[in-house]
């Protein structure tokens, strides 16, 4: 410790525990709120998007052809395969932050490709599984990262308390 | 509960192996269905080809009757629910439904939308753009194709009739056929899809299970039940063997167990020693 640096008082030492408890706390609850978010849009897709208007005919112009269906569904593939092995790899480096953000934004790139190509009502249940299972990986991971270092430090809390 | 052992070993392999597995199945049956999807189409559309070519003859020389029967015959095969054919204006000429003939098809319905959405009807589209499924007034699903039929050198040049050259569609041949053996197939292909997702989930989950059971949980368990033994001070040489680790850790257990008991018979005895000095002292 630098000399400058002063020893933190029992009062400094419990407020910074309780905080990181708390951030903990919030952190579990962040990753069901964007699995929620998912689960809303899922509910859209699931109506084919129709509270949207339709794609006019200079969008798609604009667009171009949509690929196939095939195509869209091999990179689904992929797409699961690596995120699989990514979260299942991250349980090792037990970060409790949640990184299913990005997944909520690939997977809804799925139902938008899918939905321009027409195909969304044969492929719905592809992409909400595939968005059920990552989610529900990642926020296992992250329940249970954080479940355990909110154990240790409320033991901290009450070995501090004695 | 998801804090012991065995769940947080088993829930992570479990979710991820069965997860992707369904994906894979879903995507799978979709792939298989579009492609049955496809080749029934172009089935039917070979079919509808057929009939154009087959009735061409009884058009040209304006035979209606043949052409009446022809239409009815190849409708009373089994699986054919409708086929007809309208004019340009989209009246019903020939059907084998006696019904409906010289009533108007309604350009707005399915399959008939997909030409007529403009201003001008397209006049060429791919086979899958022609096809649509729906459920009839019978109750049965129908996968039906209309075919245009085309103007072409013999029909506009030709003595007995009317049609001008600029004319590129004369009518459309409609034929409807039966979904009943392809939902089932499909059906069929659901039901294998499930099961085997089921069993990849039991034997993921049991598979994990049972060699955890076997190379981790018993022998921490009887790790557990030889270190409480040592505790006790029972200090046998009969701990757990079988896996490497586990052996080691028992080793290194009884070997503490044998030295605090060592440590304690040295210290009784120094005790002993300091009475005895005591008292000679005394």
């Amino acid at each position: 410790m630098a000399p400058s640096e002063e020893i933190p008082s029992s009062e400094q030492r419990h407020q910074k525990i309780k905080d990181r408890i708390l951030s903990l706390k919030k952190q579990i609850r962040f990753s069901k709120w964007w699995t929620a978010l998912f689960f809303l849009i899922s509910l859209g897709a699931a109506v084919n998007f129709r509270f949207l208007p339709p794609i006019s005919e200079n969008v798609r112009q604009f667009l171009g052809i949509s690929p196939s269906s095939t195509l869209i569904s091999v990179a689904l593939i992929i797409y699961a395969f690596s995120a699989l092995i990514l979260i299942l790899g991250r349980m090792n480096t037990a970060s409790v932050h949640f990184h299913g953000w990005s997944h909520i934004g690939y997977l809804s790139a799925f139902y938008l490709f899918y939905y321009y190509s027409g195909t969304l009502r044969d492929n719905f249940w592809a992409v909400f599984i595939a968005g059920l299972t990552i989610l529900s990986l990642e926020n296992y991971r992250v329940w249970s990262v954080c479940s355990e270092t909110i154990k240790k430090e409320e033991k901290t809390l009450a070995f501090l308390d004695k | 509960m998801f804090n012991n052992f065995v769940s947080k070993a088993i829930v992570p392999v479990a979710l991820s192996i069965t997860g992707f597995v369904v994906i894979c199945s879903i995507v799978l049956c979709s792939s298989i269905k579009e492609d049955l999807l496809k080749t029934t189409v172009q089935q039917e559309t070979n079919l509808a080809a057929t009939v154009i070519s087959a009735t061409r003859y009884t058009m040209m020389t304006d035979d209606r009757k043949s052409l009446n029967y022809i239409i009815n015959s190849i409708g009373d095969q089994k699986g054919v629910e409708h086929l007809r054919i309208f004019n340009k204006e989209g009246v019903i000429m020939f059907s084998s439904t006696p019904e409906e003939l010289n009533q108007v098809v309604n350009k707005t319905t399915a399959g008939c939308i997909e030409c007529h959405s403009g201003s001008e009807p397209s006049v060429r589209l791919g086979s899958m753009e022609l096809a649509r499924r729906f459920v009839n007034a019978d109750n049965h699903n129908v996968l039906a194709i209309t075919a245009p039929i085309y103007n072409d050198a013999l029909c506009s040049a030709g003595d007995c009739h009317f049609h001008p050259a600029e004319k590129k569609v004369l009518g459309t041949l409609d034929i409807g056929l039966s979904t009943a053996s392809l939902d089932s197939n499909l059906q069929a292909l659901h039901w294998k899809m499930v099961s085997f997702c089921v069993m990849i989930l039991i034997l993921s989950v049991g598979g994990v299970s049972a060699l955890l059971k076997r190379n981790l949980l018993t022998p921490i368990n009887q790790l557990m039940d030889y270190v409480k033994k040592l505790s006790g001070g029972e200090m046998d040489n009969d701990f757990p063997k079988g896996i490497s680790e586990i052996e080691t850790l028992s080793q290194i257990y009884l070997d503490m167990a044998r030295e605090k008991q060592l440590t304690e018979t040295r210290l009784i005895k120094i005790q002993k020693t300091d009475n005895i000095n005591k008292g000679e002292d005394e």
